[in-house]
């Protein structure tokens, strides 16, 4: 039996116009669960003057609600503050079930709360792997323990992030289900003609941070190039480290044979991809890295740290992998120039197109969804009890700012009762312009 | 005259149709005063000035507990009771233009003329701040960068501002063919 229509709120800090692997994630998703006739609404905060509600591709409608983010593109924790505006948009769009999106997002956190109190259904996908020893980590985990407490369902995108999700909220195992990203193939793709010549292209793009492993450029950058004279590097992207690669480029005279681009816009991201031979990815932990889903989609060839999820991301021929290490990433750029002559880019980018495909996702994602809402409801003495277990003094606390949120959204249905918020009516675009762009790279 | 009305817990909405040719279509909105709502809001800023006076004169605490009691009690005051808007009208003229007027229970009224030649489009929109989201019905003018709310104070249900829309729409695009028809008659007239 197909899965019944579902009006879906996704929500998380992390949307367009910013861009990035959870912000590609709900957005692509988006889009095909639109195709396959659901209604979906996305709720962020509002960047600059974008602000209010705006319709993207195939009908999409967001909602760049007002509050400002205070660091790191998140949205400021009030814990109650956005209970009004998040149960006016439930109702409003009479939405059936609420995905949130990454556990670093305290708008995700808040919906998600504000949500089960009102008695929805919720459904979160953990983007990202965190530790467990740091202050950071631990208070995180402890948010997550929260959220995850009183979850329908759960999405990891990798086995690898699945099990750092488990282990650092406490969620049973059978509530989280596995399903990666994907790429668009149809942008993503390998060039007419490959790049020729003797000359070898290996290119980076990445955020310059210490997360992704720049620190560990500085290092193989100049070994590489002592060892190959015909390899060439293009870096592209930005951030507190690239000051460190202009050093390392400048001390051993690389100018030459490093080009440094600077931030990428994502349009611009595959015009810089198929001008190299091999794509390398230096990341110290990683979930799951869309970085070379969308390198393999245009034919190149892949060396990556072995981190997180990534082992699970490509096959075995289509990437090499090295542990987080100058000296070992430096022999796995050594085993790819090897296989160089062995990689086809069209042949890899037709395995990618049946490897990895959002329509996939949006369907196993509508599975999920399905779960969700077959779970039965439980009164708020019995969600009460799973926040208990939460700490000795955690829980109680959990308890506390649930039981407020209860009584706060009883208040709320006083001064404003959901027979005075207007429901939005229904605006149908036919989905023929989403269909069309796949269905052209397929006749392709 | 011809009349009909939709009434909700707050407002009520009559259309009136003046004059025996209808020409001028008139819509007004009357606030529906919540007596139990303004006397649950007047109690609760009664007691927080009663707190404050208690601190201060009997438990001897700073004045500053006074004070705060006292603001945030004209807060609540402020919040509970609102502007007191006693209505608001929308009145049609068409080939004219369209007067748009607030009553105040002070007595006071608030009064707008835009041209109908200055309106180029009126608009249903979804308003987002903080705390809400609503329906706007507004205006865009010629030369202005602002939207022009229709309703200034009042945030009306869609099934109050749909009506008024749809008016405007006719009034507005029917005054616009014309000056299009009558441009493309001095134009064949002057070739």
């Amino acid at each position: 039996m197909a899965p019944e229509k579902q009006r879906i709120l996704m929500v998380s800090d992390f949307f367009y116009p910013n861009f990035g692997g959870v912000e590609n994630h709900i957005y692509y998703l988006s889009q095909c669960l639109l195709e396959l006739g659901h209604k979906v609404v996305v709720m962020t905060h509002a960047y600059g003057n974008r602000s209010g509600v705006r319709y993207m591709t195939g009908g999409l409608k967001v909602y760049y609600v007002p509050w400002r983010p205070f660091v790191m593109q998140n949205t400021l924790p009030t814990f109650y503050g956005t209970l009004p505006i998040i149960r006016t948009i439930l109702i409003r769009e009479q939405i059936s079930l609420v995905h949130g999106h990454q556990a670093f997002s305290t708008l995700c956190h808040e919906a998600l709360m504000h949500a089960r109190t009102m008695g929805y259904k919720v459904v979160f996908t953990d983007h990202s792997l965190y530790g467990f020893s740091d202050v950071g980590s631990i208070h995180m985990n402890k948010v997550l323990q929260f959220t995850l407490a009183d979850v329908t369902q759960a999405i990891c995108v990798s086995h690898t992030s699945k099990e750092n999700t488990v282990l650092r909220s406490g969620i049973p195992p059978e509530k989280v289900y596995m399903i990666p990203n994907a790429v668009d193939t149809a942008m993503f793709k390998p060039a007419e003609e490959r790049p020729g010549g003797n000359e070898i292209v290996i290119v980076v793009i990445s955020r310059l941070v210490y997360r992704k492993g720049a620190d560990l450029l500085v290092e193989v950058i100049p070994e590489v190039c002592r060892l190959y004279p015909n390899v060439r590097f293009i870096v592209g992207g930005d951030g507190p480290k690239r000051v460190r690669l202009e050093e390392m480029r400048e001390k051993h005279s690389l100018q030459d044979r490093v080009d440094m681009l600077g931030a990428v816009p994502h349009a611009s991201v595959r015009s810089v991809l198929i001008s190299g031979h091999i794509f390398l990815n230096s990341s110290l932990t990683e979930a799951f890295c869309i970085a070379i889903l969308e390198a393999a989609s245009c034919g190149l060839l892949t060396v990556s740290t072995r981190v997180g999820g990534v082992p699970e991301v490509l096959p075995e021929d289509m990437v090499v992998l090295a542990e987080p290490d100058p000296a070992d990433m430096v022999l796995a750029i050594k085993k790819a120039i090897s296989l160089l002559p062995e990689i086809d880019p069209q042949v890899m980018h037709e395995r990618m197109k049946k490897l990895y495909d959002w329509h996939d996702v949006a369907k196993r994602t509508e599975i999920v969804y399905d779960r969700a809402l077959k779970c039965p409801n439980q009164p708020l003495l019995g969600r009460l009890s799973r926040y208990l277990s939460c700490g000795s003094w955690a829980g109680k606390l959990f308890c506390l700012v649930m039981i407020i949120d209860f009584l706060l959204l009883h208040l709320l249905q006083l001064w404003q009762p959901e027979e005075d918020i207007d429901k939005v009516p229904d605006f149908v675009i036919p989905p023929v312009e989403i269909s069309s762009a796949f269905d052209q790279e397929q006749d392709d | 005259m011809n009349e009909s009305s939709i009434a909700t817990a707050r407002f009520t909405y009559i259309h009136d149709r003046k004059w025996p040719s209808a020409a001028i279509d008139v819509h007004h909105v009357i606030v529906r005063q919540s007596n139990l709502k303004g006397l649950l809001v007047c109690l609760l800023a009664f007691g927080f000035s009663a707190n404050g006076l208690y601190l201060f004169m009997v438990l001897d605490k700073s004045p500053f507990a006074l004070l705060w009691s006292l603001l945030l009690s004209s807060i609540l005051l402020k919040l509970g009771i609102g502007k007191s808007v006693l209505k608001e009208s929308v009145m049609i003229m068409p080939h004219f233009g369209v007067q748009l007027e607030t009553h105040y229970k002070s007595g006071r009224i608030s009064r707008r003329f835009v041209p109908v030649s200055t309106i180029l489009k009126p608009l249903l929109l979804e308003h987002v701040n903080p705390v809400t989201s609503y329906w706007v019905l507004s205006l865009i003018l010629l030369k202005e960068e602002e939207l022009t709310p229709v309703f200034k104070e009042l945030h009306l249900p869609l099934k109050m501002l749909v009506p008024i829309w749809k008016e405007l729409c006719g009034s507005v695009s029917g005054d616009n063919d014309s000056s299009v028809h009558s441009n493309v008659e001095d134009h064949e007239q002057s070739v």
